[in-house]
């Protein structure tokens, strides 16, 4: 009886207190926006993940906040159309493969890009440095550098290093995703 | 009043609507895609009044879609299958205008997993294939094959007709899905209420919870299937052959896997294009037909013996079974059925009148069918049917409903009236009633059209009926509200009316329309009434109208002023009447058009002016002919559709000439060779038609140059011919070759191409004839089956094709009519050669003798000279027109034949030039 009333009171204050957060992950192609999404989802990392063509819409709940994410393709076709998906978010992630330091340019054009839409102003932006697990990767103070984000003033940002494959850092990820929820 | 209040009615309607669903308003609650959370049922009403505004025809920009379509895609996150099935049914729609649409491609394959047991899957699938690009086909093709052999009827229907779509664009990944929609066809019936088509059931409404979807039962699945397999192979002939015959399963039509009778109806259609394109298979088909003339299903029953019924040179005995089956759908209680098998019948009994006489009995009960549709085919076949006796009887059965039926069958039934007047003369009377009776009913342009031309062809075949006839015409065009049938009318009147005994009477009618209508009509009411005065000896007559035409002096239209005032003139001078009332020949209108375009294309052209006497001309009855009116039986009230002679009309001489002078026009050497002379008529072939490589030549005559045009098409589907060229050898003097065009690539999906080899005439003046030797010459290249590229090494080959000869006939001379008495004699002073030839025994009579005469020289047999009426004796007299300005020519061949002997000739040619004479001994000659 006490562990019904218990189960009871669980879905009732889920039902009160119960938060969401509307997220769009963007990113270069084969930074890893589809893997976060699936380890957050589901805990199942692959190697193999079919590039995404489009956009894929996803729901997670994790405790009592539930995400709704928009994982954006990252091929240049697709780039333009972030901003569509971005408009109304609670945050925005931006994946990184700070493996790759290569294609740092690119991504720190096409971030600034995005973040100077007048109609995402003061949308929180949460950039991941992934694949850590790598030994090439760039530490975090570098990325921050590399990618001019102490020149953001206008809304909060906060940049990680992390790693889908080892899961590392992700749980700091998902309190700040969970911050973001109302 | 009444149309003026429903238009009230329905802007009030329109209004209201047009308000709700304004494009404005709806791109502005487009918003309610971007709320959160997400409302289904408002979302879902938007999208529907988004795919109606598209339906009824409004246009989104690609702004305004692109927009729409963005915000549909945010309701990916919403799991409400109905609002799911709105989202795909909004971007089927919306793919088209909006852009980046591919944005959604992901998002449709995860609802396309095969383990997602999800209502809203062949939507998914149905979507996809609108959206994709044909690069992705193959990205796909995994998803596809699934889904093909589906269990779920919805979902391989789904995936059967996307490939179908998908075919144009991506031909070679939707060929490698042919053993899937194989399975497909051959795929056990699911249902349980038995196999023909009860309702299926694709959309499964609104429910949330359930993602089941109702086992379809109509096998609708093997229909999409068969229509995809044939897509795949239709190229293969033998292919499709071979699959009708599987599917058709035998010879009683009892093994067939089909279960759907749409499916069954398609094939029976592939097998009647099979039959169509190769006779040999025609005895194998109809056998499989004849088995589907049993089929439980009415639908396969009417489509097989429909199939049968309009097959070419069908036999009575094969026709027996399936009228035997039509017969059987008279007499049904549903209209459809007996709609169309009186249809057919109707169509049936144009070439088979004796074996549709099988059903006159049902049809009789027919005609006073409450479906009036029904009654005029019944009605109209038994027209072609019956016997002189019926007739009358008939016709008072019409009579009685004609008021109650559209114009498109009034139509029908007075073509069968027309043509029945000419078989039974007898009754024309009866007939003749019935037409003025109906003329003066209510109808519109193509209905009354129809009557005046039956009357036209009763006057035209009926002598007896012809004062009738013209009496009840004169009273239809005193109140004709058409004023083409008018005109048309008062022309016949002036033809027809003063051979009647009493020409006067037609006057009255004429001049009330000079008084009453406008201009056109006064104008052609003058003509007729001047024909009137011509063609009479009475002075009494002539005098009256001359006083009405002096009337028309003061018209105020000045077409009718100018006829009037030309008419009058002719009167007074009588030598006039010849050339400018009497005159039987009309310019040819085709060469005149090609002639005046090049004309006036021709800029230096325009320092002289236009010489109208390099015209052929032809007689009116000719004229007639080219024009086509509708006239004869053959082309009479055949109701049925025929979808086989759907080709269009092969062009006429005029079109022929000004496409050629386009085309050359179009390559830069020939820019400074003038105007085209003379074309050949039709290109002429060189090779046999079943051959690899197909030739057709088309000579034209310049002022200095000769032009050979050469078609060749390459019927090999995996070899590509590369510099094609014509080489031409001559052993005849006077043509000196410039150059030779070489077609670049020749593939079968190219052809035909054009070579053109160009000769110039060394003397303008002389007509060169020559015979050619001419070999195709190319580098031969396999293509390479994988790529479609051809491979790098090819071979020289040769090809020998059938001599090319320059000649008099077709090349210099054309056929032109005149009058061959008169101009005889006018040409009688100019240049003249007269020679005797023995034609020798080969030629066995005077027929044969003016035959080849006639193909020699390419000129126009006057006065039915053609057709000789004694067998030992016979003149022919032709005449001609010389390309390039060398004038008239004539020419009168006395032929003599007797039996051992042959024909002996005496050719005298009359002609503007001396070398033309010889030109023309020197083809009857050679």
């Amino acid at each position: 009886m006490a562990s019904f009333f218990a189960s009871w009171f669980q879905w009732l204050s889920g039902f009160f207190l119960s938060k969401t957060a509307e997220i769009a992950i963007v990113g270069l192609q084969a930074s890893g926006k589809t893997s976060f999404v699936n380890v957050i989802g589901s805990g199942q990392w692959s190697e193999d993940v079919v590039p995404t063509v489009g956009f894929i819409f996803k729901k997670v709940r994790k405790g009592n906040v539930t995400l709704k994410i928009w994982d954006v393709a990252g091929q240049p076709k697709f780039r333009t159309m972030w901003e569509r998906y971005c408009h109304g978010v609670d945050a925005i992630v931006f994946i990184l493969d700070s493996a790759d330091p290569e294609k740092f340019n690119t991504a720190r054009f096409e971030l600034h890009q995005l973040i100077s839409q007048p109609t995402l102003s003061g949308v929180p932006l949460l950039v991941l440095g992934n694949k850590n697990d790598l030994e090439s990767h760039v530490p975090v103070k570098d990325l921050i550098r590399d990618l001019q984000l102490d020149k953001i003033t206008d809304r909060p940002v906060s940049c990680y290093s992390c790693s889908m494959k080892s899961q590392h850092n992700l749980d700091i990820v998902l309190q700040w995703l969970a911050g973001r929820s109302h | 009043m009444s149309f003026a209040m429903a238009f009230s009615k329905k802007e009030d309607e329109s209004g209201l609507s047009s308000y709700y669903n304004n494009k404005t308003t709806i791109i502005q609650e487009a918003r309610v895609f971007n709320e959160s959370p997400i409302s289904p049922r408002k979302c879902r009403a938007l999208l529907t009044r988004i795919v109606y505004l598209l339906h009824v025809g409004e246009t989104f920009s690609t702004q305004e879609s692109t927009t729409l379509f963005f915000g549909t895609t945010k309701l990916f996150q919403h799991k409400d299958s109905a609002l799911r099935q709105a989202v795909y049914l909004a971007i089927k729609e919306l793919a088209t205008t909006a852009e980046d649409v591919i944005m959604v491609t992901a998002s449709i394959m995860k609802d396309m997993q095969p383990n997602s047991e999800v209502i809203y899957r062949p939507n998914a699938i149905r979507a996809l294939c609108r959206i994709i690009d044909p690069s992705m086909a193959q990205g796909v093709e995994r998803f596809f094959k699934a889904a093909i052999v589906d269990k779920n009827p919805a979902i391989a229907s789904a995936a059967l007709v996307s490939a179908y779509h998908l075919f144009p664009h991506a031909k070679d990944v939707v060929k490698r899905w042919v053993n899937e929609a194989q399975e497909a066809v051959n795929a056990k019936s699911q249902g349980y209420f038995g196999s023909v088509s009860t309702s299926s059931s694709f959309f499964g409404g609104g429910n949330q919870s359930s993602a089941q979807t109702i086992p379809s039962s109509s096998n609708i699945t093997q229909y999409h299937a068969l229509g995809l397999l044939y897509l795949i192979r239709q190229q293969d002939r033998m292919a499709v052959t071979k699959m009708i015959q599987q599917l058709g399963g035998g010879k009683s039509g009892a093994g067939t896997t089909l279960k759907n009778a749409m499916a069954l109806c398609m094939l029976i259609r592939y097998a009647a294009k099979v039959m169509e394109e190769d006779p040999n298979v025609q005895r194998q088909m109809v056998e499989l037909l004849e088995g589907w003339l049993r089929h439980k299903s009415d639908m396969v029953n009417f489509e097989a013996a429909r199939v049968i019924c309009e097959m070419k040179n069908v036999t009575p005995a094969q026709l027996t079974k399936s009228i035997a089956v039509l017969q059987l759908f008279l007499s049904s209680p549903k209209p459809v059925l007996k709609f169309a098998a009186t249809r057919t019948l109707a169509s049936l009994a144009l070439s088979h009148p004796t074996s549709v006489a099988a059903c006159n009995v049902d049809l009789e009960n027919l005609i006073t069918d409450s479906n009036r549709s029904v009654a005029t085919y019944a009605i109209t076949t038994l027209l072609k049917t019956g016997n002189e006796a019926s007739v009358d009887r008939l016709i008072k059965q019409i009579t009685g409903f004609m008021s109650e039926i559209s114009d498109e069958f009034k139509v029908i039934i007075v073509d069968a009236i027309r043509s029945l007047c000419l078989k039974f003369p007898a009754k024309h009377a009866a007939m003749l009633t019935f037409l003025s009776g109906v003329l003066r009913d209510e109808g519109g342009y193509d209905f009354k059209r129809a009557v005046v031309e039956a009357i036209f062809d009763m006057i035209k075949f009926i002598g007896e009926c012809k004062e009738q006839a013209l009496s009840h015409l004169c009273e239809f065009i005193e109140d004709c509200e058409f004023t083409k049938l008018s005109v048309r009318i008062l022309h016949l009147l002036g033809i027809e009316g003063p051979k009647s005994s009493q020409p006067a009477k037609y006057i009255r009618f004429i001049y009330n329309r000079v008084v009453l209508e406008n201009a056109p009509v006064r104008a052609a009411a003058v003509a007729s009434m001047a024909k009137f005065g011509v063609n009479s000896t009475d002075a009494k007559l002539n005098n009256s109208i001359a006083v009405l035409l002096n009337r028309c002096l003061d018209d105020v239209d000045d077409e009718v002023r100018d006829r009037a005032a030309l008419y009058l003139k002719v009167f007074k001078t009588q030598t006039l009447v010849e050339p400018y009332i009497k005159e039987d020949s009309v310019l040819s209108l085709a060469a005149l058009e090609s002639k005046l375009v090049s004309y006036v294309k021709d800029a230096t052209a325009s320092a002289q002016p236009f010489d109208v006497s390099a015209i052929p001309k032809i007689s009116r009855a000719q004229a007639a002919l080219e024009s086509a009116r509708p006239s004869t039986l053959d082309t009479i009230g055949v109701p049925a559709a025929k979808s086989t002679s759907s080709a269009p009309p092969p062009p006429t001489a005029a079109e022929t000439q000004s496409a050629y002078a386009e085309q050359l026009a179009g390559v830069a050497p020939f820019a400074n060779y003038g105007p085209i002379l003379n074309s050949s008529a039709k290109p002429l072939p060189l090779t046999e038609s079943e051959t690899e490589y197909q030739v057709t030549c088309v000579k034209h005559i310049f002022k200095e140059h000769i032009v050979f045009q050469f078609n060749v098409s390459n019927t090999l589907p995996d070899t590509v011919l590369e510099q094609v060229t014509m080489a031409m050898q001559t052993e005849d003097a006077g043509l000196t070759q410039d150059f030779v065009l070489p077609i670049a690539s020749l593939s079968a999906v190219s052809s035909p191409g054009i070579a053109y080899v160009s000769f110039t005439r060394d003397e303008p003046e002389d007509y060169a004839t020559a015979t050619f030797q001419c070999t195709l010459q190319f580098v031969s290249k396999e293509l390479d089956p994988s790529t479609g590229e051809p491979e790098a090494e090819g071979y020289e080959d040769e090809y020998q094709i059938e001599e090319v000869e320059l000649s008099a006939g077709g090349d210099y001379i054309v056929p032109s009519y005149t009058a061959f008495g008169a101009e005889w004699d006018r040409l009688k002073a100019g240049p003249s050669v007269t020679e005797t030839f023995g034609l020798g025994a080969s030629v066995e009579s005077l027929k044969a003798a003016c035959d080849s005469i006639i193909e020699v020289l390419n000129m126009e047999p006057l006065g039915g000279t053609e057709v000789p009426t004694s067998s030992s004796v016979h003149t022919l007299q032709l005449s001609g027109l010389v390309t390039g300005g060398g004038g008239k020519v004539l020419v009168r061949c006395r032929m003599t034949f007797s039996q051992g002997v042959g024909v002996t000739l005496e050719l005298g040619v009359r002609a503007e030039k001396q070398d033309v004479c010889q030109l023309v001994v020197s083809a009857v000659g050679g």
